[in-house]
């Protein structure tokens, strides 16, 4: 039963409330939080403009969103390494190995898929939504905000989305953040290096710690939507 | 104001006529849906629009309100010219379109009764004491917080009527409003609707209903093979 041994060890050091396994956890709860907030306000206003307004390029916008949504992340972190080494048209502003690239990285990484998300949710609402709010005197900023308000558990839907792709994903952190202990190592890198080096323990932890974050949000949720009176 | 302007006949006809639109065209591709040379609204005039299936009746409420583009050579709204392509922007919510079957915001009923005054940026005190005004014209006070997925159709309409009287607009435009409501909704979704005649709106009623198209005073239009009869 090696398995279930190392879950127990793995359940007791995530309660003795090991300082270097809950600092790794913090960094990636951080740098998750931060990256969402910097994406989803652009993305979602980007998914909104791309869904409701009609003008040259929208085509290949929509592809170029779709497009990233496949880029794999080590791709992305390939690409942000080249801009942000020493080299790069941004190497001045020394960020590479630093939670600030990780937090670009990973914002880069929601980005298509926040824009991807709320485009379709937008193309799906009813088209009364506009009108009615056209109609009785709203304007185009009021209009756009009834419109998200309508869908706003797709949107919610989005960001969570969002939030899962970026806090499970290793490529990109491992790359601009150089797994720096105590600075840019988290969950993932964590859980790679140590299977790496034969040590389970912490990986199994962290990994539980990973899906404990997917079912609160997704609860959290789901309560929401049985408060906005969905069905 | 100039005696020698207010006495000419184009600003007496003015005053009486709340909308005029001259030339208007609506086309599907090839097809004529209508060609109406001229169209005069009067204030607090009603009027029944009648005509058969697909004729077109919906579709110039549409037109008036500012939610569907069409062919216009001139547009007046209270002796002012208005661009065809602005009827909505500068029109709403003094003109109102209501639709067959009316979108309510997933919110309460009280909120969708204070989206326009919110619009209007009127304070909370004011736009309380008018929606309270509104849901009790509409008799749904009962129904102030319940969410409008649970309402049935008939209340539905009376909550969009409350909604549309509550902006106080001069022109109500409603599509179908009885179609497809049992006996009692009917009856009161039609008792909403005289009294806003009464109340001195300018209310245009596109029907099949055999009791609105007999409503007392209202003036009786005919879309039928491209034209508008008045009859």
């Amino acid at each position: 039963m090696p398995l279930l041994n190392t879950t127990l060890e793995a359940l007791r050091l995530l309660f003795s409330w090991d300082a270097t396994l809950w600092g790794t956890i913090l960094i990636s709860v951080k740098v998750c939080f931060l990256a969402l907030l910097i994406a989803a306000p652009l993305a979602i206003a980007l998914g909104f403009v791309l869904a409701t307004y009609r003008f040259p390029g929208r085509r290949l916008a929509i592809v170029l969103v779709q497009t990233l949504l496949a880029l794999p992340t080590v791709v992305i972190g390939l690409i942000l390494y080249m801009m942000l080494s020493r080299l790069g048209p941004f190497g001045e502003l020394h960020l590479l190995f630093t939670q600030q690239a990780m937090v670009i990285g990973e914002a880069i990484l929601a980005f298509p898929i926040l824009a991807a998300l709320t485009l379709a949710a937008v193309q799906a609402v009813d088209e009364r939504v506009a009108e009615t709010a056209r109609t009785l005197g709203a304007g185009h900023l009021r209009s756009a905000m009834t419109i998200l308000l309508e869908v706003r558990f797709a949107v919610m839907a989005a960001i969570v989305s969002g939030f899962g792709r970026v806090i499970s994903e290793i490529g990109c952190a491992m790359m601009v953040g150089g797994n720096i202990a105590g600075v840019t190592r988290n969950i993932t890198t964590t859980i790679a290096l140590e299977t790496s080096k034969g040590e389970f323990v912490q990986g199994i932890a962290l990994g539980i710690v990973l899906v404990v974050i997917a079912l609160a949000i997704n609860i959290g949720l789901a309560v929401l939507q049985g408060r906005g009176g969905l069905r | 104001m100039n005696a020698v302007i207010m006495n000419t006949p184009v600003y007496m006809q003015a005053l009486d006529n709340l909308l005029q639109v001259y030339g208007l065209r609506k086309t599907f591709g090839e097809r004529l849906l209508f060609d109406v040379p001229e169209l005069s609204l009067k204030h607090g005039q009603s009027y029944v629009l009648t005509g058969s299936n697909g004729s077109g009746k919906t579709t110039l409420l549409r037109i008036l309100a500012g939610l569907e583009p069409a062919q216009i050579n001139s547009l007046y709204f209270a002796g002012r010219v208005v661009p065809a392509p602005k009827i909505c922007t500068q029109l709403a919510p003094r003109v109102i379109y209501l639709h067959q079957h009316p979108y309510l915001f997933s919110t309460s009923v009280a909120a969708n009764i204070a989206y326009g005054l919110k619009a209007s940026g009127l304070n909370l005190r004011q736009r309380d004491a008018k929606v309270n005004a509104a849901m009790q014209w509409a008799g749904v006070q009962y129904l102030a917080q319940i969410p409008p997925h649970k309402l049935s159709g008939g209340e539905k309409q009376r909550v969009a009527l409350a909604r549309a009287k509550v902006l106080n607009p001069e022109i109500l435009l409603l599509d179908e409003p009885t179609a497809n409501l049992d006996e009692e909704a009917r009856q009161q979704v039609i008792a909403l609707i005289r009294k806003m005649c009464d109340d001195n709106h300018c209310v245009v009623i596109a029907t099949h209903d055999p009791e609105l198209m007999a409503l007392k005073d209202a003036v009786k239009l005919r879309l039928e093979n491209a034209s508008l009869q008045t009859q």
